[in-house]
């Protein structure tokens, strides 16, 4: 286990280097350049451009940037060119503001996919799971800020309530209760559009899961042997089925740096992925890179999380 | 026991959910409607809220260069001026400004003065000073120019060392070479005003030839000796012939107060230009300071700016707002340094924690911002016009524009910029009150006028009279457009109304391509010597009524039998591999400009390199000289007829199709109202009207809202 452990940091050690260089590579391959490079500002003189250049490092062969660029991130030094913030400090804040939009959307998405898929399975075919097949394909297929616009008009409209932002805007000095439920209610909206998609997808995953283990002799079994209904569906058959859920757990963590981009500017959210696209458009390099190396330590922490959850909840793996 | 267990799991995965949801859903009887927030918060209606698509990026007026932050600037910064109701300047923190002129020569004692005794510095004063007294025998330019003339004094001939860096070497190298200068006497004028045409008169006096024939490398030598261009080069700096420096003196108003407490003073103005100049702070404003040559402060409240050269567009760069010295000056910096534990030596203001939470003289004190979500701002008491009515103002970040309105709908944001499609609808609604104007910008067509068949002006108007503009501002624009014909502004004296738009007219345009020697084939399609007719037509990708403009001119323009294809690039691709490499045929494009008439980086003929402005390629030597003029023409109505025929000659060429400038509309609550004071100081309450420019903000320090809708009786 342990060398199965120190051989995986290795490994995914020299991954993150690789990625470090592709993705500074692909940024950098990318036309455009920072917005205070590229002006299309008739008072930008070519002396000034040049001196932006200078100052960011840009007038160096690209292995030199990419020397600088990990220097500074390992110092913790970098700052992003857009406003001269601390890069570290701006991500934590953000990161700060989807944490719980990604909790309550994760808790929305687990919680619900379950009973819905596992019912589903059980009665497999009946009107319950055709109508759940059918709004799954419903969610799935409908394009997330069209969604979007459509709750928010009706919400706005008929419950004539704010929904945007992560409060309701110059709430003022109320008590805290009220302050504290009008946050939840803010996160309301989002973080539903925010799960739709998952639910839909998991609930098929799960119904899909149990399907499958309930075909196997020991349900048979379970079943032959005269255990109440409740029993076999929900130990010998959900335990079984539980096992790829386990695993799936450890690649959640991704997304909590990813943020969602399209939900986050419609509900004016301040949250990660709004400011990691505001960063790619203004060619924003420290911010865009330094986000993509989190991004890429949490994916390789999140499969490596994986491989030891299947490890220790399957005792048919041994490493 | 067991069965119990079983029984739980399920009920688990069922009630979990289930309470889940119920505790987020009662959220929503805890928040309060609009009715509610509006009654149970008066505070309310003395806040302000505007929404912006963008987040500020940097809050330091010489710093910034994007719309988001020079909105929140403009409320806590004020400048030394800004523009009227009639876009004229008024003085702000500045109360008075007179804009006069020096200007030198040196004395050319090798030229002979028609008329005067000798050609040494004494007899030419004289002769010009007689010429003065007398200048019955002088055409009526030269004796306005003679007029014009405060004071002539005469200037010693002077000695003097200088050290230059040797030309053609690089700087690394540092070899330098040194410069006596044995500056020969100078005659200074003292001018009223600036007179752009100050030497060309004086030629008539002295001679066509005095001033071209000045020979200042005879009066420098240089060791070790260079090459006699290098020489040329360096006299040229040291020794000009005729130099002309406008100077304008400021004098500011007593009393204004930075947000801390401190009086705004000529010392801070002259550490704002500093700043600027400062290449340690990049500032994206050098251009336009450039032109100081120094700032005297005479009182700690009069301050003269001396120009190195003739530039009418300085007098408005300072409207840009001022910065405490005291906060940000060197000593100031360190110290910042020192407490945030960088380094001193690599920390300038564009670390300083200033442009967070900047400090500066305007209606509004800078309170809080909260990155991507609002900016905050409360009224400062202390303003010297005297409190705005709001108490606050908060610029909030919602970067969808449908959610925008949706905000507006529910309240919690005051003012709405209105998409085209809206207006018809929200302009009938009895709940708003709604404005508009014509932006400042517009959308072209531009040629590339290196290719064939571009560089023929008979081409280019046919293309434009093929197509019809009004459909596109009809269709497109919902209305929301109106016809523009040069590249002034339209809402400025500098447009000139008389230039009649290119008619639309396909019949005429083909008439025009026959002259120019493209016939219609068989099929109908343009040909010239077996050559077709055929360009290609870019945009950049993500503007629909770029997209739109593109299809709409596509198919106008294969009406008549051209060629056209179109193509949409991502716009760092468009900018970057097409217009910077001027390599297009043509392009729909805008531009936004200020006020100012300065054309100079747009349509001058050395503008038209790779990475620079003029990308279409436009040359004409006319064009040239006008806008040179306008660059250095202080008399505002010369001004306006040198910028009419500089309309009427790039009308006429149509280097561009100018196609319309957009409409804005805003709607407001009508609740909202100007509140100001009679004679009596008695609250006085009216409505909301705009300037005669279009702009309904102009009065936006005396705007308020009100608890119910107001009643006026007209």
């Amino acid at each position: 286990m342990i060398a199965f452990i120190g051989r995986s940091i290795v490994q995914k050690i020299i991954t993150l280097f690789f990625v470090s260089i592709v993705s500074f590579a692909i940024i950098h391959l990318a036309p455009g350049e920072p917005s205070q490079v590229d002006p299309l500002n008739p008072k930008f003189t070519p002396e000034m451009v040049e001196r932006f250049r200078t100052a960011f490092h840009l007038d160096q062969p690209l292995y030199v940037q990419y020397a600088y660029f990990y220097r500074d991130l390992f110092r913790g030094s970098t700052v992003s060119w857009k406003d001269n913030q601390p890069v570290l400090k701006k991500i934590w804040e953000r990161f700060l503001n989807s944490l719980p939009l990604f909790i309550v959307g994760t808790l929305i998405t687990w919680t619900i996919s379950f009973p819905v898929g596992i019912r589903s399975a059980i009665f497999r075919g009946g009107i319950y799971d055709r109508s759940a097949t059918f709004i799954s394909y419903v969610l799935i297929s409908i394009p997330g800020f069209f969604f979007a616009y459509i709750l928010i008009i009706l919400v706005v409209t008929q419950l004539e309530v704010p929904v945007i932002g992560m409060q309701t805007f110059g709430i003022g000095d109320t008590a805290w209760p009220f302050r504290i439920m009008d946050r939840l209610w803010h996160m309301l909206l989002p973080s539903i559009l925010g799960a739709t998609g998952g639910i839909a997808v998991l609930s098929r995953y799960v119904r899909s899961q149990m399907l499958e283990v309930e075909g196997q002799d020991y349900v048979r079994t379970a079943r032959a042997k005269g255990l109440p209904w409740e029993m076999v569906h929900y130990k010998h058959a959900l335990r079984n089925a539980l096992l790829p859920f386990v695993t799936m757990f450890g690649l959640i963590l991704p997304g909590l740096i990813g943020g969602s981009v399209i939900i986050e500017s419609i509900f004016s959210w301040p949250g990660m992925g709004r400011m990691a696209y505001e960063a790619i458009l203004s060619r924003d390099y420290p911010l865009i890179l330094t986000i993509n190396f989190i991004a890429a330590v949490l994916v390789l922490i999140g499969t490596f999380v994986s491989d030891v959850l299947y490890v220790l909840v399957d005792p048919r793996i041994r490493l | 026991m067991r069965k119990g267990v079983f029984l739980s799991t399920r009920r688990f995965l069922i009630l979990v959910p289930l309470v889940l949801s119920l505790l987020l859903l009662q959220s929503y009887f805890w928040v309060p409607t609009y009715d509610e927030q509006a009654r149970g918060n008066p505070g309310r209606l003395e806040e302000y809220i505007n929404a912006s698509i963008g987040d500020a990026s940097i809050l330091n007026p010489i710093l910034s260069a994007d719309s988001a932050s020079s909105e929140i600037e403009s409320q806590v910064f004020d400048g030394l001026i800004d523009r009227d109701e009639n876009l004229h300047f008024r003085g702000r923190v500045a109360q008075s400004w007179e804009v006069t002129e020096e200007a030198f020569f040196f004395v050319n004692d090798a030229a002979r003065v028609p008329g005067a005794l000798g050609s040494e510095p004494e007899s030419v004063l004289r002769h010009l000073e007689q010429k003065r007294n007398d200048p019955a025998a002088l055409s009526a330019p030269v004796q306005k120019s003679l007029q014009n003339i405060r004071a002539l004094t005469l200037l010693p001939p002077r000695n003097y060392t200088v050290t230059r860096p040797r030309p053609g070497s690089d700087a690394k190298a540092a070899a330098e070479i040194r410069l006596e200068v044995a500056a020969p006497a100078r005659i200074k004028l003292v001018l009223r005003e600036v007179d752009q045409d100050l030497f060309t008169h004086l030629a008539e006096i002295l001679g066509a030839d005095y001033f071209t024939t000045f020979q200042a490398a005879r009066h420098i030598t240089a060791a070790p000796a260079v090459s006699e261009t290098d020489l040329a080069a360096l006299t040229e700096a040291l020794l000009p012939a005729i130099e002309q420096n406008p100077v304008i003196e400021f004098r500011l108003r007593p009393g204004v107060r930075f947000h801390d407490g401190r009086a705004v003073g000529a010392a801070d103005v002259r550490f704002t230009y500093e700043a600027i100049m400062d290449p340690r702070n990049l500032s994206p404003r050098v251009a336009d300071y450039e032109p100081v040559k120094e700032i005297h402060i005479l009182d700690p409240l009069t301050l003269r700016i001396v120009y190195k050269r003739l530039y009418s567009p300085a007098i408005g760069t300072w409207a840009m707002g001022i910065l405490p010295r005291h906060l940000l000056n060197a000593e100031a910096l360190k110290q910042e340094a020192v407490r945030s534990g960088k380094d001193p030596a690599a920390f300038s203001m564009r670390q300083s924690a200033f442009n967070r939470a900047p400090v500066g003289c305007g209606p509004f004190v800078f309170k809080e911002w909260k990155s991507d979500q609002a900016i905050f701002l409360d009224r400062f008491e202390d303003y010297w016009e005297g409190p705005v009515n709001y108490k606050t103002y908060a610029y909030r970040i919602i970067p969808d524009l449908l959610t925008q309105e949706m905000e507006f709908y529910a309240g919690t944001i005051d003012s709405y910029g209105v998409q085209p499609y809206q207006v018809e609808r929200l302009a009938g609604d009895p709940r708003f009150q709604s404005f508009s104007g014509t932006s400042y910008s517009y959308a072209y067509i531009g040629y590339n006028l290196r290719r064939k068949p571009f560089d023929d002006p008979r081409v280019r108007r046919a293309l434009a009279m093929a197509i019809d503009v009004n459909k596109i501002i009809r269709f497109v624009l919902y209305n929301q457009g109106e016809r523009t014909t040069g590249p002034f502004l339209r809402q400025t004296d500098f447009y000139n109304d008389a230039v009649a738009p290119v008619p639309f007219d396909p019949q005429g345009a083909l008439r025009l391509l026959a002259e120019a020697g493209w016939q219609p084939d068989a099929e109908g399609r343009l040909a010239k010597n077996g050559q077709r007719l055929q360009f290609t037509l870019i945009s950049n990708s993500g503007n629909d009524i770029r997209k739109s403009i593109l299809a709409i001119t596509q198919d106008a323009w294969k009406q008549i039998g051209i060629d056209v294809r179109t193509d949409l690039l991502e716009w760092s691709v468009f900018i970057q591999e097409r217009v910077n490499k001027l390599d297009f045929d043509a392009l729909v494009l805008g531009w936004s400009m200020g006020i100012d008439p300065d054309l100079y980086q747009i349509w001058h003929s050395s503008q038209t390199g790779p990475h620079q402005l003029n990308f279409g390629g436009y040359r004409n030597p006319e064009a040239d000289d006008l806008i040179i003029k306008i660059r250095q023409e202080y008399n505002h109505d010369r001004l306006v007829d040198y910028c009419h025929q500089l309309h009427a000659l790039i009308a006429r060429d149509q280097p561009y199709t100018f196609l319309y400038v957009p409409k804005w509309t805003a709607v407001l609550d009508k609740r909202i109202v100007i509140r100001d004071a009679d004679a009596e100081g008695r609250s006085r309450y009216r409505r909301i009207t705009p300037t005669k420019t279009g702009n309904h903000m102009f009065y936006f320090n005396q705007w308020i809202k009100l608890a119910e809708m107001p009643q006026f009786s007209n």
